[in-house]
Formats: C-alpha cells, sequence, structure tokens
C-alpha cells in the first residue's frame, strides 16, 4: 500500500513538471517552427539558440503589473485562466505513457489511473476546457473580450460533437473505453489504418476546440483585438497561454494513444517512443497554425456542421457495416 | 467512502440552495454546474462511472454551456425588478409539499430493499456497468430508448422551424 501510494505521487510529480516544462517549451518551438516556416531565425539572444527563453519570458510575466479592469467580476475574472489549465492538466491522468515497469517486484503500469471509462473522462474534461474562455470573456466587463467569450463557446460546442463522434470508431473496434486495454490492441496494427477518417476529424475537430489558427476566432486580433484575454495581463495571462500549451500536448498524447498505437513500437524503450510520436503530432499541430489563413465565422460553422459532423456520423455508420461483415 | 457520501451530500446541498439563492442568474448557472459535479461524485460512490461521465459530459460540459452562453447574451438590467407574487409562491410550496412526502415515504419504505436480478454488483464489476448498459438499452429497454429518441428528434425539428427564417 505504502509503496503504491510513493509510487502515484512519484508519477504525478513527474507527469505534472513534465507537462508544465512541455508547455514552456512549446512557446519556444512554435516561435522557432513560425521562424523557420518564414524564413527567419526566431528567438536568439536568451542563452544558446534563445534556450532560455520560455524562462525570461516567464519571469517578465510574473513581475508584470496585476491589471484588474473596473467593472469586472472579481471571482470570476481570476476563475476564468484557473479553469482554463486545471482540465488540460488533470486529462493526462488516464494517458499511459509507457509499458509496465517491475520495481521491487512490483508491476507499475507508467499510467496515473487506469479507469474503465478512459475516453470518457477525457472527452468530459475536454468538454470543460469552454468555461475558462466563456468566463474569462464574460468577467472582463469589455466589449471584445464577450464578443470573443461567445464565439468560442458557440465554436467549442458546435466543433466537440465532431470530436465525440470520431472516437467512437475506435471504442467500436477497440470494444473498450479503457485507454490501457486500447493500447494493447494496437499491438499488430496501428488503429489510424482502420480509421483514417477519424484521424482526420479528430485532428481538425480539436484544433478547432483548443482555438488555435485556422479557428481561432475567438481571439482574431484583425477584428476583436485579442478576443477572450484582451483583459488579462501578468500571471492570469500566463495561465491561458499554459493551458493552450498543455492542451495542444494532451491533444497531441491522445492521438498517440488512440491512433498511433500508443508507447508500442521495436527496438527504443516505450517512454521514448510515446514521446516521439507525441512531438511529430505536435509538430502537426504548429505546421497547422502557419500555414492556413483564418476561417470567416460563417465558413467555420457551415464547415464544423454541414461537412465535418456528417461525415463523423458516416464514419461511424461504415465501421459498423464492414466489422459486421468481416465477422 | 463514508466520509466522501458526507463531504458531497454538504456540498451538493450548499449549491444546490446557491442555485435558487443568488441574485446573478450567472452565478446560479455555475452554482448548478458545481452541483452537476458533486452528483457526478456520488455515481462514482455507487460504482457507476459511465453515468458520471455522462453527467460531467452531458449536463455541464454541453447543456449548462449553452445556458451561460444564452445568459451573457440577455440584458439582465430588465429583469432586475421583477418580484415574485403570492401565486408563484403557494405552487412552489405545493411542489416542494409532494416532493417531501415522496422523499419521506421513500425513506420509510424502501430501507431494507436490496437490488435484485442476475446482475449484482460482482457481475456487473466482472463485465464493466458500460457494457451491461448498453446491452441492456439495446435489448430489454429499447422501446423507451427509441421514444425519447424519437422525443429529441421532435425537439430538433421544432427548434429548426422557430429558427428558420418566415416565408
Amino acid at each position: 500500500m505504502l509503496f503504491w501510494i510513493i509510487a502515484e505521487i512519484i508519477k504525478i510529480l513527474v507527469v505534472f513538471t513534465g507537462l508544465l516544462l512541455a508547455a514552456a517549451y512549446l512557446t519556444l518551438l512554435e516561435r522557432k517552427v513560425a521562424a523557420r516556416i518564414q524564413n527567419r531565425l526566431g528567438p536568439r539572444e536568451a542563452g544558446w539558440h534563445g534556450i532560455l527563453q520560455p524562462i525570461a519570458d516567464g519571469i517578465k510575466l510574473f513581475f508584470k503589473e496585476d491589471i484588474m479592469p473596473s467593472g469586472a467580476n472579481k471571482a470570476l475574472f481570476i476563475l476564468g485562466p484557473m479553469i482554463a489549465v486545471i482540465p488540460a492538466l488533470t486529462t493526462f491522468s488516464v494517458i499511459p505513457f509507457g509499458a509496465p515497469i517491475t520495481i521491487f517486484g512490483h508491476a507499475v503500469p507508467l499510467q496515473i489511473t487506469d479507469v474503465n471509462i478512459g475516453i470518457l473522462l477525457i472527452l468530459a474534461f475536454t468538454s470543460l476546457g469552454v468555461y475558462g474562455v466563456v468566463l474569462g470573456g464574460w468577467a472582463s466587463n469589455g466589449k471584445y473580450s464577450l464578443l470573443g467569450g461567445i464565439r468560442t463557446a458557440a465554436q467549442m460546442v458546435s466543433y466537440e460533437i465532431s470530436l465525440v463522434l470520431s472516437i467512437v470508431g475506435i471504442i467500436m473496434i477497440a470494444g473498450a473505453l479503457s485507454l490501457a486495454h486500447i493500447v494493447g490492441e494496437q499491438s499488430h496494427i496501428w488503429f489510424i489504418v482502420y480509421q483514417p477518417v477519424g484521424f482526420v476529424i479528430y485532428l481538425i475537430a480539436s484544433t478547432a476546440e483548443m482555438n488555435r489558427v485556422p479557428f481561432d476566432l475567438g481571439e482574431a486580433e484583425g477584428e476583436l483585438v485579442a478576443g477572450f484575454h484582451t483583459e488579462y495581463s501578468s500571471m492570469e495571462f500566463a495561465f491561458y497561454f499554459i493551458g493552450e500549451y498543455a492542451q495542444i500536448v494532451v491533444n497531441s498524447a491522445i492521438i498517440t494513444t488512440l491512433f498511433l498505437g500508443g508507447w508500442q513500437g521495436p527496438f527504443l524503450p516505450p517512454v521514448i517512443w510515446f514521446l516521439i510520436k507525441v512531438s511529430l503530432v505536435i509538430l502537426i499541430y504548429l505546421w497547422f497554425r502557419w500555414t492556413y489563413p483564418r476561417l470567416r465565422y460563417d465558413e467555420l460553422m457551415s464547415f464544423g456542421w454541414k461537412f465535418l459532423l456528417p461525415l463523423s456520423l458516416a464514419n461511424i455508420v461504415v465501421t459498423g457495416f464492414v466489422m459486421l461483415f468481416i465477422r | 467512502m463514508e466520509i466522501l457520501f458526507y463531504i458531497f451530500s454538504i456540498l451538493i446541498i450548499y449549491s444546490s440552495i446557491m442555485v435558487v439563492a443568488s441574485k446573478s442568474p450567472l452565478t446560479s448557472a455555475l452554482y448548478l454546474i458545481l452541483s452537476f459535479f458533486v452528483l457526478a461524485g456520488f455515481y462514482v460512490i455507487l460504482d457507476m462511472q459511465f453515468i458520471a461521465a455522462m453527467q460531467i459530459l452531458v449536463y455541464a460540459g454541453a447543456i449548462m454551456v449553452l445556458v451561460v452562453l444564452v445568459i451573457m447574451l440577455l440584458n439582465l438590467e430588465k429583469y432586475k425588478n421583477i418580484k415574485t407574487d403570492m401565486h408563484q409562491k403557494f405552487i412552489s410550496g405545493l411542489i416542494f409539499m409532494v416532493l417531501f412526502v415522496e422523499i419521506a415515504l421513500f425513506i420509510l419504505t424502501g430501507a431494507g430493499r436490496k437490488p435484485t436480478g442476475i446482475f449484482t454488483s460482482e457481475v456487473i464489476k466482472r463485465v464493466g456497468n458500460t457494457q451491461v448498459i448498453g446491452e441492456f438499452l439495446f435489448t430489454k429497454y429499447i422501446f423507451p430508448f427509441e421514444i425519447s429518441s424519437i422525443l429529441l428528434l421532435v425537439a430538433i425539428i421544432g427548434a429548426y422551424l422557430f429558427a428558420k427564417k418566415r416565408f
């Protein structure tokens, strides 16, 4: 029992610090990738090739003045950024990041907890991320913030349906909701082979769910100043930032687990395989951002409801028929 | 487990009272979300993880987002001076009495009852409660399941008819 508690605490600490560090260094990676795509060099001043840049940014944000707009709802103004971070960090607790290892004769699964409803838990927590944006936008008591918050809420609710439905095919093939079980099922062949359409839908819908370009209507800087976080400064702004980048890591980990075989792979240790796959998916998200221009709002809505949703429903029906014929 | 039950009970009673007691509609909605979360906690205590996840996914994650959205779009200044009259108080009192009698009867008569049938909690733990719920929805309870899905379809079509432009 004592061993189990210590192992859990160590795993939680490792995942927590790992996620926060990854979120911090993703800002640097994003700037480097953007620079390469636009034929620039990116940050180079702080440390070797800008390696200390995230730390410098963090210190700067920490010491900035904390401004509260007049007429803002104080409690909700502070609650908004918190809610943006917590679901992103909590989601990682059910993702298996390595094969079970044996320490002192005890088998330790490299996953904080293996609940039997893993996928549903992930979806439930992802659906809560919208409150951070909406509450922050409303509590700021400003036009641009409110418009950004409302746009984001409508967008996230619309794309969440496609996001949930794109995973149903995986659940049907694997026959379980537990993520450890789903990774185990992919030892021979990755699920991306069976579910290419589901993979593409998940990739698009999760980009929309994270409010990243080309779906960043909530913070469209050409129209809304900075959208829902216009009034935020200092650490509260940093929290929105951490939440966004932690969500990229978490979504890449979910894609790796569901579609790319999780930690499975030859020769290298499982944890290394997991990290390689996650970083590749992260690069796809960054590549998206610096390739596509932003959609117009009506285009966004009609794409979500008239194309993505019917496609994900058709994906479920076709998967069901194929499974029926093969058996 | 018992200590969790008491913590959850205190939380859900507090948040439910705040839903009706707080003056600002948005605060009420947020307390309602909190009470949905606590309800999900109760389901986890009862070993019903599937229903707990659905509670958060559907109620807290989807329905309440729309409620919060509508509240934000309303002009709340207009509704500040509305007063309740005796007529409303009478109806709410009546509903309170009926619910109270119902709960009291349930507690007094249902104390010694145990779940019957072949699906005891050991079986459910072995099979997994998601699988058991899925099997029941598509075999024994297919009729109520389909009826409720038709109800939702009717609601969607109704909303469409209201929202569509008049000819």
